[in-house]
C-alpha cells in the first residue's frame, strides 16, 4: 500500500510539472477587464444622478455592447490579433473579462479594438444564436445585423420637469458602419512567459461629449434610423476608454 | 497488498449479493433500455442546450407527457398541468396562465422570474411547491413504477425524477410553423397579406418598437420589464425576486408566438383582446418611476398609432399563430 501511495505522488508530481511547463512556454494570457464609470466614478444604475455636457441630468439603466477586432501591437509594428467577439453587459460579472490566449512573448505598446462589429460579422446570423446575441439583433428591414451597443436610461428634460427616456442604440444605421475605433497606448506590457491583466474603463460621459455635445432632446428617445446621431456617437467614442492598469498576474 | 486483494474480492461479493437481492420481485422483469429521442428542432431555431444529467429519451418524453395530463401530480387528484394549459390555446388559458411553448430555450420562469435555470428547475418547483405532489401515489400506482424504471433505471420514484420526465416532455413542445415562419423559411414560401407586412415593419422598427422586448426567433427577450401598466405598480413583480426596488412592476416578457390564442393579456389578465393591448401601447402607457426606457414615448402616454397602424400590427400578430402546433397529435393527451 505504501508503494502505491508513493507511486501516485510521483505520478502527480510529474503530471503537474509537465502541465506547468506547458503553460509557461506557450499559453500566455492577456485578460482585458472592462469596467464602466461616469465622470470617473464607478457606474451605479437606475438613478438620475449624472450630468451630461448638454445640461441634462441622466440615469443609466442598461448597458450592453460588443468589442471585437482586438489587436495588440509591438513597438516594431508586429501584431497579435484576436478573432474574439466579446459581449459585455453591465451587471453580469461573467461578461466583464475577455481573455486573449496564446499571446506571444513581447513588449506590447498599443491596443486597438472596435466597439461594435465589423461588416464581416454584422449580418444576419453573423454571430452564434446565444440568448444574448439574439437579444442584440437589429431587425430593421434592409439593415439586418446586430446592435453594436444598447446604452439606455432616462433624463430630466429640464424646464418642463418631464422625465424622458434615451436609448443610445448604435449599429449600422442605413447600412453605414458606425462602429467605434478605440486606439490605446500601453506601457510596461512586457509579456514574458506570464499572464497579464489590463483594466479598461469606459466613461459613459464620453459618449455625450468630446468632440461633440450629444443632446438627448435633439435626437429623441430612439436613434436607430438617425445617421447624424450615430455619427456623433461614433466620433465621441474614440475617447471612451482609458487604460487603468496593466499588471502581471 | 494481500489485504487489498481480500478487500476487492469482498467488495465484489457484496456488490453481487446486493444486486441479486433486489431481483426477487413480483411481476414481469423491469427493463431499462432507454432510446434516445431526437427533438424536432427546425433549422431556423438555435440548438437547444440539454442538461447532461437528463438526456432526452423516448421513454422519458412519454412519461413526461403522461404526467402532464394526469391529475395524479395533484395530492387530491383534482387537476393536472393540462387542466390549465390547453393545447388548443398554445398550452395556456386565462387569466394570466403563461403558455408552454418553446420553453426549452427559456431561462427565466413564471411572471416574476421566481424560478431561474433549466426546465428541470421549474418542473421541480411545480411538483414540490405548486402541486406538492404526493410521491407515494406514483410509487403505489400499478404502472408508474415500471414507466419510471424504463425512463431512468431507478425503482424509487422521486420529485426529482418526475421533474426530469416533465422537463423532457416540455422540451418537445416546439412551435415554429406559423405563417410568419412559412413566409421566411417555408418550402415553398408563402406570402403574407399586405397589412401584415406593413405591421411587421411597425413591429421591427422604432415606430412600434415591439422587437426590443418581443424580438428574435422566440418573440421574447426572456427578460423583465415595467411597461407602464400602472403609475404605481400594485404587484412587486421581479422586485420580489431580486429585492431591488428598481425592479418593481417588472414582469417577464411573454412570447408573442401564438399570442392570438392566449387571451387575456398581461400578468393580471387585464386586457381581454389584442386590440386592447395595442390601444394600451398607443395611448394608455402610465408614467411609472421605473418604467423601462424602451417605452420611448411614455411621457406622451404611448406611441399614438393611427387606426391603420393598429390594424396592421394586429394583422402581423395574427401571422404568429401556429395552427399545426395546436393540433399536433404528439402533444395530445395519451389517455
Amino acid at each position: 500500500m505504501k508503494h502505491v501511495v508513493i507511486a501516485s505522488a510521483f505520478m502527480a508530481a510529474i503530471f503537474s510539472f509537465l502541465s506547468c511547463g506547458k503553460n509557461k512556454e506557450t499559453e500566455n494570457t492577456v485578460t482585458l477587464r472592462l469596467e464602466h464609470a461616469v465622470a470617473g466614478a464607478p457606474l451605479t444604475l437606475n438613478k438620475i444622478q449624472y450630468q451630461a455636457q448638454s445640461g441634462h441630468r441622466f440615469s443609466v439603466e442598461r448597458l450592453k455592447y460588443y468589442i471585437s477586432n482586438v489587436v495588440l501591437y509591438r513597438a516594431d509594428g508586429s501584431t497579435y490579433e484576436s478573432d474574439a467577439v466579446h459581449y459585455r453587459e453591465e451587471g453580469i460579472a461573467a461578461t466583464a473579462e475577455l481573455a486573449l490566449g496564446d499571446v506571444p512573448d513581447g513588449e506590447y505598446t498599443r491596443l486597438r479594438f472596435i466597439v461594435g462589429l465589423d461588416e464581416t460579422t454584422n449580418k444576419p446570423n453573423g454571430l452564434p444564436p446565444t440568448p444574448e446575441n439574439i437579444n442584440m439583433e437589429w431587425p430593421i428591414p434592409g439593415e439586418e445585423g446586430y446592435h453594436y451597443m444598447k446604452f439606455e436610461g432616462k433624463y430630466d428634460s429640464m424646464g418642463a420637469g418631464v422625465i424622458k427616456s434615451f436609448n443610445l442604440h448604435t449599429g449600422a444605421a442605413k447600412n453605414q458602419p458606425y462602429y467605434v475605433a478605440v486606439d490605446l497606448t500601453l506601457s510596461g506590457l512586457s509579456v514574458d512567459n506570464d499572464n497579464w491583466n489590463i483594466t479598461l474603463q469606459m466613461d459613459l460621459n464620453e459618449w455625450l461629449q468630446n468632440p461633440h455635445t450629444y443632446d438627448f432632446e435633439q435626437f429623441g428617445p430612439g436613434i436607430m434610423t438617425k445617421p447624424a446621431a450615430q455619427q456623433i456617437l461614433m466620433e465621441n467614442g474614440a475617447s471612451l476608454f482609458t487604460v487603468h492598469a496593466a499588471v502581471r498576474e | 497488498m494481500k489485504n487489498l486483494r481480500f478487500g476487492l474480492v469482498a467488495g465484489l461479493a457484496l456488490l453481487l449479493y446486493s444486486a441479486c437481492s433486489k431481483e426477487p420481485e413480483p411481476g414481469p422483469p423491469l427493463v431499462y433500455d432507454p432510446v434516445p429521442y431526437e427533438i424536432d428542432i427546425p433549422s431556423w431555431f438555435p440548438p437547444m442546450t440539454i442538461p447532461p444529467g437528463n438526456p432526452t429519451t423516448v421513454q422519458g418524453v412519454a412519461l413526461g407527457r403522461r404526467l402532464y395530463y394526469d391529475p395524479i401530480l395533484h395530492p387530491a387528484g383534482a387537476t393536472s398541468c393540462a387542466g390549465c394549459h390547453f393545447q388548443e390555446r398554445s398550452f395556456s388559458s386565462g387569466p394570466a396562465i403563461l403558455p408552454h411553448v418553446n420553453l426549452g430555450w427559456n431561462r427565466n420562469f413564471l411572471w416574476n422570474g421566481r424560478v431561474q435555470g433549466t426546465l428541470e428547475d421549474i418542473m421541480y418547483f411545480e411538483v414540490t411547491e405548486f402541486f406538492k405532489t404526493d410521491i407515494s401515489r406514483l410509487q403505489n400506482h400499478p404502472e408508474y413504477p415500471r414507466l419510471f424504471y424504463e425512463a431512468f433505471g431507478i425503482r424509487q420514484i422521486s420529485h426529482e425524477l418526475a421533474a426530469k420526465a416533465l422537463a423532457q416532455w416540455m422540451r418537445t413542445l416546439i412551435s415554429a410553423n406559423s405563417p410568419r415562419d412559412q413566409s421566411i423559411w417555408g418550402v415553398p414560401r408563402i406570402f403574407l397579406p399586405d397589412e401584415a407586412i406593413d405591421g411587421a415593419i411597425i413591429f421591427n422598427t422604432e415606430r412600434g418598437d415591439c422587437f426590443h422586448c418581443h424580438g428574435g426567433i422566440f418573440f421574447t427577450d426572456n427578460q423583465f420589464h415595467n411597461i407602464g401598466l400602472d403609475a404605481e405598480p400594485a404587484e412587486p413583480g421581479y422586485e420580489a425576486v431580486s429585492g431591488n426596488p428598481a425592479d418593481r412592476g417588472k414582469f417577464k416578457t411573454p412570447t408573442l408566438r401564438n399570442i392570438a390564442l392566449t387571451a387575456p393579456y398581461m400578468h393580471d389578465g387585464r386586457f381581454k383582446t389584442l386590440e386592447e393591448v395595442i390601444d394600451f401601447y398607443s395611448e394608455g402607457v402610465k408614467k411609472s418611476p421605473n418604467i423601462d426606457p424602451l417605452m420611448k414615448w411614455a411621457h406622451l402616454g404611448g406611441l399614438h398609432l393611427s387606426a391603420k397602424e393598429k390594424s396592421d400590427l394586429l394583422a402581423f400578430l395574427h401571422t404568429l399563430t401556429d395552427s399545426s402546433f395546436i393540433r399536433d397529435p404528439r402533444f395530445k393527451s395519451p389517455f
